[in-house]
C-alpha cells in the first residue's frame, strides 16, 4: 500500500466516521482539529450578552481587556485575543507546566470551581505562588465572573533581565 | 571569563529562583551586589580516567543513580563528568534544577541522545517524539498532548484499559495457583506484558494477547529487544565512537533491537490500516478511539506514524512495569499502609467492582503511593537538558550552550534535607507536606513542555491496575526479608526478581 493512499484512507474514514460517532466521541474527533472549530457550531446562538470580559494585569503593571465566551478557558481567551504575555501556557493546556498561573481577587478566587490534584500538582511549581493562584488553562469562563481582574505574576524572566550582565566591571 | 552583575531590588523573588548559595548575600545588601561567575573550568568533578575507571571496572554503569548521591556528597550540588566522549553537568539540587528548567527556552532539548538519533538516521527512519527536536517535534508534541495529556481525553481511555486490567488479574490468579504458596514469581516480568498490551490497547484498540496463558513469541521478543536497546544505549555512548570498531558487538546488538522494535510497531499499525479499507471496500463504518487513528487524521506522514508509534510503544513498557513492581513491593513490606489503602478503595467502590477514572479520583492515598514509589524508585533516574542557544547561569556557574545538563533526580528525591527519613517509603509524606518540601525534589515526570507525554495515561493506568489487584488479593512478601534494590539500565529496574505472594481477599 502507497504511503500517501494509506493516509488518505484513514483521513477519509476518519471523516466518514466523525458524523456517525455517539456525541461523547465526537467531541473528542473535533478536538482533534483546531480549538475554533470546537466552538465553531455554538457561537450562532451567542449575542455579544454573553461574552465574558477579562482584564489582565501585566507584568509591567498593563491592564489588557479581552474577552471570551462562557466556558473558554482563560488560556483560550489569551490565545484567541492573541494578548501579548510572554511565555504564556507553553505546554497548550495540557497541565504540563505552570506559564500560565494567574493571581485572583480573593473574592473571584472564591468561586472559582473546585481546583484538581492535577492542576495542584503542576501549581506547586509555579514560579511567584500565592494563596489565590490557579492555572488559567484550568478556569472556564462563566457568567459570575465578568469584569474580574487577574494579575499575571512576575516570571523569573523577569528577575533574571533585572540581572544587568556586563563583561568588565 | 569574567562576568559581574548587577542586581536590582529583588532578593525575596531570588530566594526561590536561585540557591541559597548566592541568594545569602542579597538580603544583607539589597541593592547592589556584585558577583563573579565561576567557570566550567573551575568546577570539581572526577577525572576522566577514575570516572571511566568506576564506570567500566565498578559496575558504574548499573549504578549511575548511587553514583550520583556519591559524587554530590564528594563535590557539592553540581558536578562535572565525562560520560564517555560526553563533557556533562550534574545538577543534585531542586533550586538548581529548577533554575536549569525555567531557561529551558521554546523547544527544550533532553539531550542528544546520539546513539537513538543515529540509529535512525543510519536505517531511513523518522524521528519520533523522543528523538525530534526543534519545530518538528513541536508539531508532533502538539498533536499527542492534545490527545493524551489533557485529563478529559485520558479519561475515555478507562474502559480500554480496564478491559486489560480484567486479564492482568486472571493473569496473576493463573501465575500465582501454578505455586503452592500462590508466589507470583517475577511480577516484573508480568507487569511487562501488562504494560505492552496496555499501550498497544491505547494505540491501536486491538489487543495483542500478551497475558494470554500462553504468551504470543513476539511480544517476548519485543520486550527483550526493549531491555537489551537500554543496556546497550549507555554502553554505546559511553564508548568512544574509535572502540565501536574494535568492538563492534554492542551497535550491533543496538541496531538489531531497534530494527524489531520498529517491524513489531510497522506490522500492527500496517494491520490495522488492512482492516480500515477493509470495513471501507465493504461499505461499513469506521470508528475509532485510538491514538493511531488520531495521528492519521494529523496528515503525519506513514514514516514519522511509525517512529513515534514505536517510541511511545516502548515507552509504555518499563515505566508501566517498574512502578506498578516496586509499589507492590514495597506494600508487601509495609501491610499497615497496604490495609489502609485496601479500606480506602473499597470505601470508595462498596459494591462496585471495577474502578473508574472518577473512583480514582477521590483515592488520595492511593496517589499518594504512586508517589512516593516514584519519588524512591524514579523510572528516570536523571533527566536531562541542553540550552542550544545561549549560556545560561546556574547557582555560581555559567554553563555555555550546547553543554549536556544532567539533572540528578534519585539524588535529590532521596535527600534528607527534603524528605525525612528519606529511604523509607511513607506514602502520608503527601498528604501533609513537611515544612522542608520542594515541588522540585521529587519531579518524577519531568516538567514543562518536554515532560513525560504519557504521564496521565500512565497515571490512570497505574491507579486502575493498583485499585483492581488490592481488590482482589492481598499481597505479601515471597519470603520476609527478601530486599531487592534498584539498577541502572538506562531507566532505574529492580535488580533481581520481585517474588510476591497473592493471597485471596
Amino acid at each position: 500500500m502507497a504511503t500517501s493512499s494509506a493516509v488518505n484512507l484513514l483521513l477519509r474514514a476518519a471523516v466518514a466516521s466523525c458524523h456517525r460517532l455517539p456525541s461523547t466521541f465526537r467531541g473528542v474527533a473535533r478536538l482533534g482539529s483546531p480549538g475554533r472549530f470546537f466552538h465553531a457550531s455554538a457561537p450562532a446562538r451567542l449575542s455579544s450578552e454573553d461574552k465574558i470580559t477579562v482584564h489582565f494585569i501585566t507584568r509591567d503593571g498593563d491592564k489588557l481587556t479581552a474577552q471570551g465566551k462562557v466556558g473558554d478557558s482563560l488560556l483560550d481567551v489569551v490565545v484567541n485575543n492573541n494578548l501579548d504575555i510572554d511565555g504564556f501556557g507553553a505546554c497548550e493546556g495540557t497541565l504540563a507546566c505552570s506559564t500560565c498561573h494567574l493571581i485572583f481577587e480573593e473574592d473571584v478566587f472564591k468561586k472559582l470551581d473546585a481546583i484538581t490534584d492535577e492542576e495542584l500538582d503542576m501549581l506547586d511549581l509555579a514560579y511567584g505562588l500565592t494563596e489565590t493562584s490557579r492555572l488559567g488553562c484550568q478556569i472556564c469562563l462563566q457568567r459570575s465572573l465578568n469584569n474580574m481582574v487577574v494579575r499575571v505574576p512576575e516570571s523569573s524572566a523577569d528577575v533574571r533581565q533585572s540581572v544587568d550582565i556586563g563583561k568588565n566591571p | 571569563m569574567t562576568q559581574t552583575i548587577k542586581l536590582a531590588n529583588k532578593a525575596s523573588l531570588l530566594a526561590r529562583c536561585f540557591p541559597e548559595s548566592w541568594a545569602e548575600p542579597l538580603f544583607k545588601s539589597q541593592s547592589r551586589v556584585v558577583k563573579t561567575h565561576k567557570t566550567m573550568a573551575e568546577m570539581p568533578g572526577p577525572s576522566t580516567l577514575s570516572f571511566l575507571t568506576d564506570l567500566f571496572c565498578k559496575k558504574g554503569l548499573s549504578r549511575l543513580h548511587e553514583l550520583q548521591m556519591e559524587s554530590k556528597a564528594k563535590y557539592g550540588p553540581i558536578w562535572k563528568a565525562s560520560f564517555g566522549p560526553i563533557l556533562t553537568v550534574n545538577v543534585a539540587d531542586p533550586s538548581l534544577i529548577e533554575q536549569v528548567l525555567r531557561q529551558e527556552g521554546k523547544h527544550p532539548i533532553r539531550s542528544d541522545l546520539s546513539s537513538w538519533k543515529d540509529y535512525r538516521v543510519s536505517r531511513g527512519h523518522s524521528y519520533g517524539l523522543l528523538t525530534a527536536e526543534g519545530e518538528e517535534w513541536q508539531k508532533i508534541r502538539s498533536i499527542l498532548g492534545k490527545h493524551m495529556l489533557k485529563p478529559k481525553e485520558v479519561e475515555a481511555y478507562t474502559g480500554t484499559l480496564n478491559e486489560v486490567v480484567s486479564d492482568l488479574i486472571g493473569r496473576l490468579e493463573h501465575q500465582r495457583n501454578l505455586h503452592e504458596q500462590r508466589v507470583v514469581k517475577d511480577v516484573a516480568g508480568e507487569f511487562y506484558k501488562f504494560g505492552l498490551e496496555g499501550i498497544s490497547s491505547v494505540l491501536f484498540e486491538s489487543r495483542i494477547g500478551c497475558l494470554e496463558p500462553k504468551v504470543p513469541k513476539e511480544t517476548e521478543t519485543f520486550i527483550s529487544s526493549i531491555n537489551t536497546m537500554f543496556v546497550m544505549t549507555l554502553l554505546t555512548m559511553a564508548m568512544p565512537k574509535i572502540l565501536h570498531r574494535i568492538f563492534p558487538k554492542p551497535w550491533q546488538k543496538f541496531c538489531e533491537s531497534w530494527d524489531y522494535m520498529f517491524a513489531f510497531a510497522k506490522g500492527h499499525i500496517d494491520k490495522r490500516m488492512a482492516e480500515i479499507s477493509e470495513k471501507i471496500s465493504h461499505g461499513e463504518k469506521v470508528e475509532g478511539k485510538y491514538l493511531t487513528y488520531y495521528l492519521a487524521q494529523e496528515k503525519l506522514s506513514m514514516k514519522s506514524i511509525y517512529g513515534n508509534v514505536t517510541e511511545l510503544l516502548l515507552a509504555g513498557v518499563d515505566t508501566i512495569s517498574s512502578t506498578l513492581s516496586w509499589s507492590l513491593y514495597e506494600l508487601s513490606r509495609h501491610p499497615q499502609v497496604q490495609a489502609n489503602l485496601y479500606k480506602e478503595i473499597m470505601a470508595t467502590m462498596k459494591d462496585n467492582p471495577i474502578p473508574t477514572a472518577a473512583d480514582v479520583a477521590k483515592m488520595p492515598l492511593l496517589k499518594a503511593v504512586m508517589k512516593e514509589t516514584l519519588r524512591l524508585y524514579p523510572v528516570i533516574p536523571s533527566n536531562a537538558r541542553v540550552i542550544s542557544d545561549r549560556d545560561i547561569q546556574v547557582g555560581d556557574y555559567l554553563i555555555p550552550k550546547k553543554t549536556l545538563i544532567s539533572l540528578c533526580q534519585y539524588a535529590t528525591s532521596r535527600d534528607e534535607k527534603y524528605f525525612s527519613n528519606p529511604n523509607s517509603f511513607q506514602p502520608e509524606r503527601w498528604l501533609h507536606k513537611e515544612d522542608s518540601h520542594h515541588p522540585y525534589a521529587s519531579i518524577p515526570f519531568g516538567f514543562g513542555k518536554r515532560s513525560c507525554v504519557g504521564r496521565r495515561i500512565a497515571e490512570l493506568e497505574v491507579y486502575l491496575a493498583l485499585a483492581r489487584i488490592l481488590m482482589h488479593f492481598e499481597v505479601k512478601p515471597a519470603q520476609e526479608g527478601h530486599a531487592v534494590k534498584p539498577m541502572t539500565r538506562t531507566l532505574l529496574v529492580p535488580e533481581k526478581e520481585i517474588s510476591l505472594q497473592f493471597l485471596s481477599r
